[in-house]
């Protein structure tokens, strides 16, 4: 019988129906590649009671029904699932998908990328070269299913806006941190608008809303905006892998 | 099964097609949306001899309409005058509404949204397995008046039942409400808030929403500007944004950052939450999560004897209700 190191995870509850777990780390980096990774095996092994669960940057907050079962049986499922090493777990996670975004980038489609530039000392040439250099990974699916994106390469993280902007359109390509996330509906956000997609990102009558999940990956390919408008409107698809 | 039309002739404020949310969507950004009063959704729906989550009407204020065909429904939510054909019924009950007669609730007072169950399956759309509206992704599930509700349904009409329930309904007082509040991960980073919010009386503003009910009150702000990353919240969370304000996130709230969570409403307290509109005072009292388990479990004690009553009453008149059919 091995003896493992318990895991270094929190688990604090958070009201009568949740627990908030987080992983400590002083590299912000790990702290978010290790609650992806437990957040995955979480979910493929998923305790009785247990409701749902909701993805932040550095957490997982777990909801679960407290007739059914117990902030402290949740937080045992929780360290004994942290503890078991990724690779002899035994569920198989689905294919990671690819993904190559066509993104116009310029002045109208992107109104802060002239001051992202500013900001991080380049030119707006070179924010776009960086964005279309960087491989993104989809971290988590943020608000009305947005995907999260760790992976931009730039000289420094980019601050959000002071002025949250009230209405950005839907397929808005957007930067903060070292992050970036796409606009899938019309509303306010505090992130950079430094491009556009034509494609729908999300499209609530399809069975399937989304075409990506957490853990596949996004490289943005900057277009004209006479090639965007050829693709206009139609559904984010993953890019074709020769078989 | 009868295929019957519900032609809307009135509705309030806003009226939709709804029921007690998604499941396991928030892990996909989807949040559970659904009744904002989820105690008075069920008790509807259980009224009526439906499974609790069946698609139902809520009304932020009232209803009216008139079915070509006899029907079974039950009203809840806030205090209402429901007629039929003009004459009073009696809410939190079930009530035969015959053909052509108008059901009509108005005179909303005290709390925000009534909820309508028929007895029997409204069609709807649904997004990702609900009828739930979700306004943010373009699913607005809009009711107006003139649109034509349809419904399958075994009702095939009797006398006004008499019925003789335990119903557990909800304490719309006309003074302040008491909301139940329970510690959550947070809540000591600012120090004296806990005892502020005890001592504190708190107004619903007309800024609130399906997202979160913003409140006036003193509020305290943290000391340092310590940096906190998006993350997810439970219904209910109490959040302090920079301005001075306690805003209550509700079923439509999504990741939260920047702004400290100094507790969460308990669950029993989040059907009245759900009920509180502008101008409605409320009084928060911390509880320990073991007193709000348990509190949860008597409501759901007295959830399930209805559920068993209505389907010996639904058994006798040769219906079948949830409980029933499985």
């Amino acid at each position: 019988m091995t003896t493992r190191q318990p895991a270094p995870i929190t688990v604090e509850p958070y009201g009568d129906s949740a627990v908030m777990v987080t992983i400590p780390h002083a590299d912000q980096a790990v702290r978010r590649a290790a609650i992806v990774a437990f957040r995955d095996r979480f979910l493929a092994r998923r305790p009785p009671g247990v409701l749902d669960v909701v993805s932040g940057l550095e957490s997982l907050l777990v909801e679960f029904d407290p007739l059914e079962t117990s902030p402290q049986h949740v937080e045992y499922a929780a360290r004994l699932l942290g503890d078991s090493p990724a690779a002899d777990d035994p569920v198989r996670r689905r294919a990671v998908r690819e993904f190559a975004i066509p993104v116009v980038f310029d002045d109208e489609a992107g109104p802060d990328l002239s001051s992202v530039a500013e900001e991080i000392g380049l030119a707006p040439g070179e924010v776009v070269d960086a964005m279309a250099a960087s491989v993104f990974t989809i971290s988590l699916l943020g608000a009305a299913m947005a995907p999260m994106m760790d992976g931009l390469r730039v000289p420094r993280p980019v601050r959000r806006r002071a002025e949250p902007r009230t209405d950005v359109v839907p397929g808005a390509i957007m930067i903060a941190g070292m992050n970036a996330i796409i606009q899938p509906f019309p509303g306010p956000t505090g992130w950079r608008v430094v491009g556009r997609t034509p494609h729908t990102i999300v499209d609530i009558t399809r069975s399937e809303p989304v075409s990506f999940g957490t853990g596949d990956i996004v490289r943005f390919v900057p277009v004209s905006p006479a090639e965007a408008k050829a693709l206009d409107g139609s559904f984010l698809l993953p890019k074709e892998v020769p078989v | 099964m009868t295929t019957v039309a519900l032609e809307i002739t009135g509705t309030g404020w806003l009226t939709t097609f709804q029921d007690l949310g998604r499941r396991d969507t928030e892990r996909l950004g989807v949040p559970t949306g659904g009744a904002a009063d989820q105690h008075s959704a069920v008790v509807a729906n259980l009224l009526a001899g439906n499974p609790r989550g069946a698609t139902l009407l809520e009304n932020l204020g009232g209803l009216a309409l008139v079915p070509d065909h006899d029907l079974l429904v039950a009203v809840t939510g806030a205090p209402a005058r429901v007629t039929v054909g003009g004459a009073p019924v009696g809410g939190w009950s079930p009530v035969t509404v015959p053909a052509g007669a108008e059901l009509r609730v108005h005179d909303v007072r005290l709390g925000s949204r009534t909820y309508l169950a028929v007895h029997g399956a409204i069609a709807a759309d649904t997004f990702l397995d609900s009828a739930a509206p979700d306004a943010r992704m373009g699913f607005g599930q809009v009711i107006t008046p003139g649109t034509r509700v349809l419904l399958e349904t075994e009702f095939r009409g009797f006398d006004q039942p008499v019925f003789r329930l335990p119903v557990p309904t909800l304490p719309f007082e006309k003074g302040p409400w008491l909301v139940d509040v329970v510690e959550s991960q947070g809540g000591t980073a600012i120090p004296g808030i806990r005892e502020l919010i005890a001592e504190s009386s708190y107004v619903v503003t007309g800024r609130s929403t399906h997202v979160g009910l913003r409140l006036d009150g003193p509020v305290r702000h943290p000391a340092d500007e310590t940096e906190i990353v998006s993350h997810g919240v439970p219904v209910g969370a109490l959040e302090i944004p920079h301005a001075d304000e306690l805003i209550v996130l509700g079923r439509y709230r999504s990741l939260t950052a920047g702004y400290p969570i100094v507790g969460v409403a308990a669950r029993t307290s989040l059907p009245l939450l759900g009920q509180a509109g502008p101008g409605r005072e409320l009084r928060f009292r911390w509880i320990d999560r073991e007193t709000s388990v348990r509190r949860s479990g008597r409501r759901e004690a007295e959830l399930r004897t209805l559920e068993r009553a209505t389907a010996d009453a639904f058994g006798a008149l040769g219906l079948r209700t949830a409980l029933a059919r499985s």
